[in-house]
């Protein structure tokens, strides 16, 4: 029997490719208000990629991811304004805090399974923002404020330059033989440890990978606001954002939390300008719905329900 | 070189409880070892230990004389040991030939070739009789074919002594006999040592060069397994003294 080929980059592959291609073309031309849409889903598209590394392929479920966001956002905001780096500068310090941050939480955190990974993560934001408060470098509870202008063309292209990259390492994990043992260790761990697997390694391989873009993607959204406050930047909200998109698109695959961003982003800005808070209510809904019916996200349940569409979605 | 794995004087606790008072074996590639014992006489505890799933107490695991016992699960199957379980645990989610394909790329070769380690995989999917079902999800497959998959994995992992636990127990009189079958052929192709914990008689006594029984912990006889059977203390470890003296 042959061994069927494995696709060497697919449609999935092209079609996002794609996107990235004709928006980076199209974005000066883009008005100032769908531009700014735009920017705020790439960077939810960011941050739900991120949460694909280490709950989509481990399947340890992140409730503190936010954590990461939040230092990118503070490293950024720090850099930034104290020492008057660039913004981009600050950007990759912001994501080279949240990929050590990772490395270090995660080296304790990712022992635990199941609930007690989930709960041990959900209580670093929380310890996060009660550091920040006491600490006057970092502003304490008033925050840092920076007077740096509006530059959404700058906005647009860093976060549409992280968000490539970290599709480009969604796709080489998820396709090579680092993505066969993560789907080991989401399986069964102690079976995986047994076929030769180091899962402890693997896992905290990841988890930096998450924690790097989060930062990044933080420090983005700090950047676009001009700004970081201690209670917004570590909200739990964003990580339930994160997980939502992750469990809508689908998790552990390439185009999933792409979907899931589009599916969380859009009811996140409409509801902001109709009815603040209404799109929880939504979010809510579909997640019920979704963990009823289809518990694999839209693009398991493509795959799933329309044969065509195996050899294409990824 | 033919590779050797010894064990020495293992012991392991479990709080008050003691699962192995001192332990001693060997198995050589190429042979096969079979380890008998009445139920919680502490075989899996024993195969555990070799596997680096758990660390002895006291005691020592070495392979070709270098100490195994202190090292993780996974180094220990990058050295050449694999071990199967008694409850087949297959990654569910994954089809069989993922599952196999999985065991290559990580295992003893640690081959980083995807498309070059689901050749093999499918080499040993044939190999095991598995073919037909490479593309089914592990999670729709019958106990028998899950048991087969415990197998494929370990063979895949390219380990040279192989630990099995039970890989026979549950199957009809024809099942087993066509896995005894299978068993004996893989073994020629292969090469492969093993210790095989195993209740089915007929299988340890036909299958192994050497049968070591092992009750409460402790080695009660050691030798060819029809000899072995006959010794008294190996009759009243499993039927009672009673059983053991009318045999005699």
């Amino acid at each position: 029997m042959k061994l069927p080929a494995i696709p060497k980059l697919g449609p999935t592959v092209w079609g996002i490719a794609a996107f990235l291609v004709v928006g980076a073309i199209a974005a000066p031309w883009i008005p100032i208000y769908p531009l700014t849409i735009l920017i705020g889903l790439l960077v939810f598209a960011a941050l739900a990629y991120s949460m694909n590394f280490i709950t989509g392929l481990t399947g340890y479920v992140s409730f503190g991811q936010v954590v990461f966001m939040g230092t990118g956002a503070y490293a950024w905001g720090y850099v930034v304004g104290t020492f008057r780096w660039h913004p981009i500068g600050g950007v990759l310090v912001g994501a080279a805090v949240g990929a050590l941050l990772a490395l270090g939480l995660g080296a304790v955190t990712l022992r635990f399974r199941g609930v007690y990974f989930a709960i041990a993560t959900l209580v670093m934001p929380l310890a996060a923002v009660d550091i920040i408060l006491v600490t006057p470098a970092l502003g304490g509870g008033q925050g840092i404020i920076l007077n740096l202008g509006f530059e959404p063309l700058s906005w647009f292209y860093t976060i549409w330059v992280i968000l490539a990259i970290e599709i480009g390492l969604t796709y080489w994990v998820t396709h090579g033989r680092i993505g066969y043992g993560l789907r080991a260790i989401k399986g069964d761990e102690d079976a995986a440890k047994t076929l030769g697997i180091d899962a402890a390694r693997l896992k905290l391989f990841v988890f930096c990978f998450s924690g790097l873009f989060t930062g990044a993607a933080g420090a983005v959204n700090a950047w676009t606001l001009s700004g970081v406050f201690p209670n917004d930047a570590f909200a739990l909200l964003f990580s339930l954002q994160m997980l939502a998109m992750v469990v809508i698109g689908g998790m552990g695959t390439l185009l999933g939390p792409l979907l899931g961003a589009v599916v969380v982003y859009i009811p996140h800005t409409y509801f902001l300008t109709v009815v603040v808070g209404a799109e929880f209510i939504v979010i809510g809904i579909l997640i019920a719905i979704i963990a009823l019916v289809i518990p694999e996200g839209i693009v398991g349940a493509l795959r799933r329900h329309i044969p065509a569409l195996r050899r294409i979605l990824e | 070189m033919t590779m050797v794995l010894s064990v020495a004087e293992v012991r392991k606790d479990f709080g008050g409880v003691h699962a192995l008072r001192g332990v001693s074996l060997s198995v050589a590639e190429g042979r096969i070892v079979g380890l008998i014992g009445p139920n919680g006489s502490g075989k899996t505890t024993l195969l555990n230990v070799i596997a680096g799933v758990e660390k002895p107490t006291a005691g020592t695991v070495t392979l070709d004389g270098r100490r195994i016992d202190r090292l993780p699960a996974h180094r220990v199957v990058e050295l050449g040991i694999a071990k199967t379980h008694q409850i087949p645990k297959p990654f569910l989610g994954l089809t069989t030939r993922d599952n196999v394909g999985v065991a290559v790329l990580y295992g003893s070769r640690q081959d980083r070739d995807v498309a070059r380690a689901f050749d093999e995989a499918n080499w040993v999917l044939r190999l095991v009789g598995l073919e037909r079902h490479a593309e089914t999800l592990a999670a729709n497959l019958t106990v028998q074919d899950r048991k087969r998959l415990e197998l494929a994995r370990v063979i895949a992992t390219g380990s040279r002594i192989l630990l099995l636990d039970e890989v026979f127990a549950g199957l009809s009189p024809d099942e087993l006999r066509e896995a005894m079958g299978l068993f004996t052929r893989l073994q020629k192709e292969i090469g492969f040592g093993a210790l095989v914990v195993e209740h089915v008689m007929r299988a340890v006594l036909t299958l192994s060069d050497r049968v070591i029984v092992i009750d409460e912990g402790r080695k009660i006889a050691e030798g060819p397994p029809q000899q072995v059977v006959r010794q008294p203390a190996v009759i009243e470890a499993y039927l009672g003294r009673e059983a053991a003296r009318a045999a005699t």
